[in-house]
């Protein structure tokens, strides 16, 4: 009798798809479980090496220096990062072509990232182009 | 003898449950993606008016521990950095294909980041330097 029934059901042509669901709703649980749907923020930047040579033959390529507790400006001016918005407001970088929009970005002790990040962000913002001092430089 | 009529149960209808479920994960499998840096365990700088971006397939990570990581492996240091880079974007033309993700945690200092910066520079790499925007 078992095997009668087990016979009538393997005649029928339909694919047995109960469990599909379940795989189904399976998958589905591992992608909401894995994706992010947050968008990465940033910006990009060309960072142009051997920076530091080049300021030597153009001493108008403004450099903005970052120590552990001051930020300083051609190696003069003191300032904060309120103040330093503001001097590179002044820049009008956005203004200016080719190699004028340079600004040289050098960090000296245990500068965090966070602040060097911050001075990246606003002169790229500024329509700027950041020039890194390198390791070799401050050699 | 009362002959009670036969209730029937509800039967409810689960042929188009599987087409529902399909469509979701045909979009979450669009929406996904699997960085090899979800691991890093750190915390990203902050700034004003950040931009939001397409994320490059090269990820650069540095941990709160100064862990530096490229797709998710550890790798020895700037030089290995480098070269890896160097691999990955060689004889790539366009901006997008050289751009590299670079994720640093905000405490980490100079000493650890400048060295990873200079090697993607070397390398030929644009940076995508990845933060948070500051709330207005």
């Amino acid at each position: 009798m078992r095997k009668r029934f087990h016979l009538r059901q393997l005649n029928q042509d339909a694919i047995p798809t109960t469990s599909l669901a379940d795989m189904m709703f399976l998958l589905l649980i591992f992608f909401i479980m894995t994706t992010t749907l947050a968008k990465t923020t940033g910006f990009v930047t060309d960072i142009p090496s051997g920076a530091k040579g080049q300021q030597d033959t153009q001493d108008k390529t403004p450099t903005i220096a970052l120590h552990d507790d001051k930020i300083t400006v051609n190696d003069t001016d003191n300032m904060d990062m309120v103040q330093l918005r503001q001097y590179v407001a002044r820049l009008r970088l956005d203004q200016r072509k080719g190699d004028g929009k340079v600004v040289i970005v050098a960090a000296s002790g245990h500068v965090s990232y966070q602040a060097y990040y911050e001075t990246l962000a606003m002169i790229q913002n500024a329509g700027g182009v950041v020039a890194i001092e390198s390791e070799e430089d401050h050699k | 003898m009362i002959r009670r009529p036969k209730h029937e149960l509800p039967v409810i209808p689960t042929a188009n449950l599987v087409d529902i479920a399909i469509l979701l994960i045909i979009f979450y499998m669009a929406c996904s993606n699997f960085l090899p840096s979800s691991n890093a365990r750190m915390t990203p700088p902050k700034a004003k008016d950040l931009s939001k971006m397409q994320e490059p397939l090269v990820v650069v990570t540095i941990d709160k521990d100064g862990v530096v990581q490229l797709q998710g492996h550890d790798v020895g240091g700037a030089a290995d950095i480098e070269s890896a880079i160097g691999e990955l974007v060689r004889d790539k033309t366009s901006d997008d294909a050289r751009t590299v993700m670079f994720k640093c945690d905000a405490g980490v200092s100079r000493e650890v980041f400048q060295p990873v910066l200079d090697a993607i520079v070397q390398a030929g790499g644009l940076i995508l330097a990845v933060g948070e925007n500051i709330e207005k």
